[in-house]
């Protein structure tokens, strides 16, 4: 039986100094102009960062304040964009956690756990001892968190300042890795028609169902794609 | 009961904390009925790639702030050329990513408008 081993998050707060922190870091400076715009305050922003971590989540969130929407309203539309983060944790922590151990870190690390982290971690965590993988994805998540802090008041207080082409890349930067990432991390023939199938569906989602069309496409195209071409348990020859 | 009676942060992690974590949660109790390397897990991951696609093509057709002045044509090509380099490139991300952002920042430029 062996336990977690915690040298394993120092490692991960040091995996962030690459492209992953790049595209964290130019997503949340927009973040930061995003609050600006809205008349709120920066410490809103940093609220969310720290309780909700989702960056779809905290823009709905902070829009319907400034709106003035009703809070069960808020709390209903917050939750939509958080079913997503469901699948993500299963497959982050399934990856990290060790059978028999403690179940306090596996609590923290699932708050950690965004997109990015989950797109970092399917393919960085093989190359992690088992041991050292909660630790890791804890490391990276914290290191990820105190980044996005500093980098959205940076944001806030400098959004008005970048050239608009420096502004465009930075902006586009996150869909960009996030396409790339998904090709670059298939490794089943379902994973690249779940990214077709859903890809195609979005735009279907957004006319008929607006307020869940990233669910929708997102559920239906996984779901099909893997129904069609699920891989089969191999027999050993 | 109003907005203006609790203090922010209590406010963000109650309305908005909350109603985020109930799904981490639902994620860690899930996870350990599973078998890491059963179907099961397999139609989790599929249905993850595919949200990440559709937030993908969502942000390319409705982008946020100022990536909206841009020519959606103009994006697609970009995206495009960095995927291309992906999959000829096997998998040098880092490249991949700065050409699509080259890309679209010189198209951009230029002043290219195809729609």
């Amino acid at each position: 039986m062996s336990s977690y081993d915690w040298r394993g998050f120092p490692v991960g707060m040091r995996a962030l100094f690459g492209i992953p922190g790049l595209v964290m870091i130019s997503s949340f400076l927009g973040f930061g102009a995003f609050v600006r715009s809205l008349g709120l305050q920066v410490d809103l922003g940093w609220y969310t960062t720290l309780f909700i971590w989702a960056l779809p989540g905290q823009v709905v969130f902070l829009t319907m304040l400034a709106q003035g929407a009703g809070l069960i309203a808020i709390a209903l539309a917050v939750t939509l964009t958080a079913v997503r983060l469901l699948p993500m944790v299963m497959l982050v922590l399934s990856k990290s956690r060790l059978e028999g151990q403690p179940r306090w870190p596996e609590y923290l690390a699932a708050h950690l756990i965004a997109i990015t982290l989950w797109v970092i971690a399917d393919r960085s965590l093989d190359r992690v001892p088992r041991e050292q993988r909660l630790p890791w994805v804890m490391g990276i998540g914290t290191a990820m968190i105190l980044a996005m802090l500093m980098t959205l008041t940076a944001g806030f207080y400098l959004s008005e300042a970048l050239p608009p082409l420096v502004a465009i890349a930075l902006v586009f930067m996150t869909p960009t890795f996030f396409g790339l990432s998904l090709v670059g991390g298939a490794s089943y023939a379902f994973d690249y028609l779940a990214i077709g199938l859903a890809a195609a569906l979005t735009p279907v989602g957004m006319i008929y169902f607006p307020q869940v069309d990233l669910l929708f496409a997102g559920v239906v195209g996984g779901l099909a794609a893997f129904l069609l071409l699920h891989p089969r348990r191999r027999r050993r020859r | 009961m109003t907005v203006h009676s609790v203090p922010d942060w209590l406010l963000v992690l109650l309305i908005g904390g909350m109603s985020t974590y109930c799904w981490r949660l639902a994620g860690v109790v899930l996870v350990r009925r599973l078998d890491p390397h059963g179907s099961a897990l397999m139609l989790v991951r599929a249905i993850a790639t595919g949200l990440v696609a559709a937030l993908v093509t969502k942000l390319m057709i409705q982008p946020p702030g100022v990536l909206a002045t841009t020519d959606i044509a103009n994006r697609f090509i970009a995206l495009g050329i960095g995927l291309a380099l992906m999959v000829t490139l096997r998998r040098h991300q880092p490249l991949a990513i700065v050409a699509a952002l080259l890309t679209l920042v010189c198209l951009e430029a230029i002043g290219l408008r195809l729609t």
